[in-house]
């Protein structure tokens, strides 16, 4: 047989074999793969019905029930944890570095990585049914500081919000020049619930941030933006107990939320709120906050840097914010406090906080972590 | 005469390409270093293992400082016998490109050596990469730490000879 011939026998051949693989692969993908529809049954009441074969954290997004996810999904951060009640196989190796054996133990399972091949029974938190994705339009941006703006959001759809003041929400930063793939970050609300139709933050830039680098270098006003919320269970607990609220930098944004609600429902109860800041450019919102000593019936602002300049001219309190706390407290009966910032800030303020008797269980806060 | 490069598996690949701007970070953790990361690791490692040092000991030295700074809640506070450190956490945490489990918090730790008059910052994600994975950032990244630098402003002991 002539060369040619012989040649075009052999791509011949090569390409109807790899015709019937690939029909063979389809075939396989749509019936070997095709788990058809199977049913998430949530904290033994709620039933979703949705596509097989899928991520559950996916699955359950639209469903419109949102896990928290910082990555969206791509397993690099181990928030979208669910316990699973129904048997769903060996963990995954990609689960694995995110479980520890405590939470093995709960069938605790990582869910973006979950594909969900048959029915499954899960338990999540009841405050993550009040979860919703929120369209905003960014109505201002506004320099707080040299490195912390408040953003304020209205929301377009839904147009409403409902939240505990002291909440924070998941920002979503989208594909921009710097990222290929849309990330999400955490940041407190520091608007108060009555004002439903919009969220403001108060956001710190953070070197060689994602996010921030975003916000404050490209962000515009009348942008639109993708929100999800509400989250966390940091708020104020219905007592009559005297507050002392801790906090710095941008640890501000929920304890605002907090006052403005107590102000807006006529609270009457005592609350001193401590604000560590080095100097009077990193001291925002004080006239707003002396303004609230006027609004509030029992309430007491107290700043206090730690390195004020010369030209700040600054009469206040000095020195570290728990050293100040410290020369505060003179009792620790019916207290509780709220505190929000570092874990390191946090740690020393609820160690001054004991060593003047406010018992642990009373003291409630918000770590950066 | 340098070494051969080393040839850089599948898995090297995909941890590098998680080290390109945007994806844990804004700028990354490479620069604009054109080698393979095998490459960049071996060589930093060599040198460390030159200075008879390992990279356990530098993390070691780092975390020190960085535990004695948090005294300071954000500030600068003073590390003897003759240092300033300040340690800033911000909210929020971040993966490791290795794939390392778990997550490092976003702090910035700032060492300022008073005798030698030097500075130097680095964050928690550094003292991971380092005392774990011997990684110190790519040639022209902004955070690359290099190692001499670090032993001296750090004042990390050499073994004597």
């Amino acid at each position: 047989m002539a060369p040619l011939a012989q040649l075009l026998i052999g791509i011949g051949a090569i390409s109807a074999v790899t015709t019937v693989l690939a029909v063979i692969m389809v075939i396989a993908d749509a019936t070997i793969a095709n788990y058809g529809d199977v049913q998430i049954k949530i904290n033994d009441e709620k039933e979703v019905t949705v596509e097989g074969g899928k991520p559950l954290l996916g699955s359950l997004m639209e469903e419109k029930i949102f896990i928290p996810s910082a990555c969206g999904g791509r397993g690099s951060c181990g928030m979208c944890k669910v316990k699973v009640i129904s048997d769903v196989g060996d963990y995954l190796p990609t689960e694995l570095p995110w479980i520890s054996e405590e939470e093995k133990a709960q069938n605790i399972r990582l869910s973006c990585q979950l594909k969900l091949k048959k029915d499954i029974a899960i338990q999540i938190p009841e405050e993550l049914f009040n979860v919703r994705e929120y369209e905003c339009e960014v109505a201002s941006l506004v320099d707080l500081t040299y490195d912390i703006k408040q953003i304020i959001l209205r929301l377009k759809e839904p147009a409403e919000i409902k939240f505990k003041a002291g909440q924070y929400i998941q920002f979503q930063v989208p594909e921009y020049e710097l990222t290929s793939e849309s990330v999400y970050r955490a940041y407190s609300m520091a608007s108060q619930p009555s004002r439903k139709n919009e969220v403001e933050l108060e956001i710190r830039l953070v070197p060689n941030g994602i996010c921030t680098t975003y916000i404050f270098e490209h962000l515009k006003e009348g942008d639109t933006v993708t929100i999800n919320g509400p989250y966390g269970d940091f708020h104020l607990r219905d007592t009559d107990a005297r507050i002392i609220f801790i906090a710095g930098g941008s640890g501000n944004a929920p304890i605002k939320s907090i006052l403005y609600s107590m102000m807006e429902t006529n609270n009457t109860r005592e609350a001193l709120y401590f604000f560590g800041a080095r100097a009077v450019r990193d001291l925002f919102l004080f006239d707003e906050m002396k303004e609230l000593e006027k609004n509030l019936a029992n309430f007491r602002y107290i700043p206090a840097l730690s390195e004020p300049l010369p030209e700040d001219n600054w009469k206040g309190e000095t020195g570290l914010i728990t050293d100040v706390l410290d020369r505060h407290i003179n009792s620790a009966e019916n207290t509780e406090a709220y505190l929000c910032g570092s874990p390191g800030m946090i740690d020393a303020a609820v160690s001054v906080l004991t060593k003047n008797g406010i018992p642990e269980e009373k003291i409630y806060y918000d770590k950066f972590a | 005469m340098g070494a051969s490069p080393m040839k850089q598996t599948v898995q090297m690949r995909e941890i590098q390409d998680k080290m390109k701007p945007g994806v844990i970070t804004r700028d990354g953790f490479l620069g604009t270093d054109s080698r393979n990361l095998i490459d960049i690791l071996t060589e930093d490692d060599a040198e460390v293992k030159r200075l008879n040092l390992s990279h356990v000991q530098i993390a070691q030295r780092m975390r020190e400082l960085r535990d004695a700074g948090k005294n300071g809640l954000g500030d600068f506070t003073s590390v003897p016998p003759h240092f300033e450190v300040r340690v800033d956490m911000v909210r929020g945490k971040l993966p490791c490109p290795f794939g390392h489990p778990g997550l490092i918090q976003k702090t910035n730790i700032q060492v300022k050596n008073l005798e030698k008059k030097r500075e130097i910052t680095f964050t928690d994600m550094h003292i991971h990469m380092i005392g774990e994975h011997g990684f110190y950032e790519g040639k022209g990244s902004p955070f690359r730490l290099e190692i001499r630098d670090l032993i001296e402003t750090l004042e990390i002991e050499l073994p004597e000879e």
